[in-house]
């Protein structure tokens, strides 16, 4: 299910996740907007985000595989090294085939605005690890 | 006289294939498999051990061949995710009479959906439990809920028991390590000739047009606390088509071919500039 080369990736972006990134932008101030790009055979959001004192620079990536697979974000912004970062700054947010409860990526439910917002709540927690020591919230299963 | 759509003959799905191709409707058989029969292979597949290095899609063709000389097999030694095969495997769809689902990665199962689906055509899959103490099976009918409206229903933990590598995100379209559920042959026959009845008996209804019973049937084969109370039984789910699936729910077709091409570029020069 190639998302930029295949009937349903392009119904998908043209119904679902276009539509979500121009609801997302709304009335947003322009550096904290979402930019779209084609990478290849991947499409490129790019943002900033602010969830308590630092704005960080993000890029989350649909991959060809997309929705199936879930989306994958790292931070562009230089980060400590801290729980829950993969090689590259890219967040650990979910884990496929684990519960919903334990951070399940569901095709059927999510769009990357989920994506989004959760990097904002990884963000927060990194924020909260630099001044505690402490992740707040628990592994994903 | 029907047509069979398989996509997987692995362990499970060449007991599936051994079973429709025995019966006397099914008459041609397509098969999508794109894997090498290797010796981790060999204690759970029906093909023997000196097959090992050969492509599971040629070995299943001589299977049905030995078995049933008057029926038609083509094996197509593919990915059912490749793009570039993608007007073929719409063909397939559009011709075929049913559809069978024996694959163990859950990219091929949403393609799989989708071309069936688009085909209007009916289906099912088979899945077996990490360490084989039970399985699904799953019957799709056009009208009914997508794989994608099931999966996100019945939020099923499919996680493997053996450690699979960690992707490398350093190389996000590096080669993915094939998902091994250890499971025994016992239990993934058991599943799999289930999955053969439901086919034949979903293959009936379609013929007799009456409404299926169920879209889920979970069978199991163990006792596990905190999982299974009991082994060997089975549970019914009846799984209505969600309205807010992002699968199957939000794809109008006002819009097609070139057009939506354009709609895609315009999407993403305006976009783009944010």
């Amino acid at each position: 299910m190639g998302l930029l080369d295949t009937e349903f990736g392009k119904r998908r972006l043209l119904s679902v996740e276009v539509p979500a990134i121009e609801k997302y932008n709304e009335g947003r101030d322009a550096e904290f907007k979402i930019a779209l790009n084609r990478v290849g055979g991947t499409l490129v959001l790019n943002y900033q985000l602010k969830p308590c004192h630092n704005a960080y620079r993000l890029e989350t990536r649909l991959l060809s595989s997309y929705p199936t697979v879930p989306p994958e974000t790292r931070v562009l912004t230089p980060l400590r090294h801290c729980p829950h970062l993969l090689e590259g700054q890219t967040m650990c947010l979910w884990r496929q085939g684990s519960t919903r409860a334990a951070s399940r990526w569901d095709p059927a439910k999510f769009t990357c605005i989920f994506a989004i917002q959760a990097a904002w709540r990884w963000l927060a927690c990194y924020e909260l690890w630099h001044d505690t020591g402490e992740w707040p919230l628990p592994e994903a299963k | 006289m029907a047509h069979l759509f398989q996509v997987g003959v692995g362990s499970g799905g060449i007991v599936v294939l051994d079973a429709l191709a025995r019966d006397r409707r099914i008459t041609r058989i397509t098969l999508v498999e794109p894997d090498v029969y290797a010796a981790h292979n060999v204690d759970r597949h029906l093909f023997p051990e000196s097959a090992v290095g050969r492509m599971k899609a040629d070995l299943a063709v001589e299977w049905i061949k030995e078995r049933r000389g008057d029926v038609s097999v083509e094996a197509l030694i593919a990915d059912i995710t490749d793009p570039a095969l993608m007007p073929r495997f719409t063909d397939l769809a559009n011709e075929c009479d049913i559809g069978v689902c024996a694959v163990d990665n859950e990219a091929a199962k949403f393609a799989f959906d989708s071309l069936m689906r688009s085909a209007g055509k009916p289906w099912t899959l088979g899945e077996v439990l990490s360490g084989g103490i039970g399985g699904w099976v799953h019957r799709f009918t056009p009208d009914g809920p997508c794989y994608g409206c099931v999966a996100s229903h019945l939020q099923r933990n499919v996680a493997e028991e053996q450690a699979v590598p960690p992707p490398d995100y350093a190389n996000p379209d590096a080669a993915i390590a094939a998902t091994r559920i250890p499971a025994n042959k016992a239990s993934i026959g058991a599943i799999a000739n289930l999955h053969a009845a439901v086919t034949l008996e979903l293959l009936e209804k379609s013929e007799s047009a009456s409404e299926p019973g169920f879209t889920s049937l979970l069978l199991t084969l163990a006792r596990v606390p905190g999982v299974f109370d009991d082994a060997f039984r089975t549970y019914r789910f009846r799984i209505a088509r969600s309205e807010a699936c992002l699968i199957c729910s939000a794809l109008p077709a006002s819009v097609a071919g070139e057009d939506l091409d354009v709609a895609l570029d315009q999407a993403l020069a305006r976009l783009g500039h944010e």
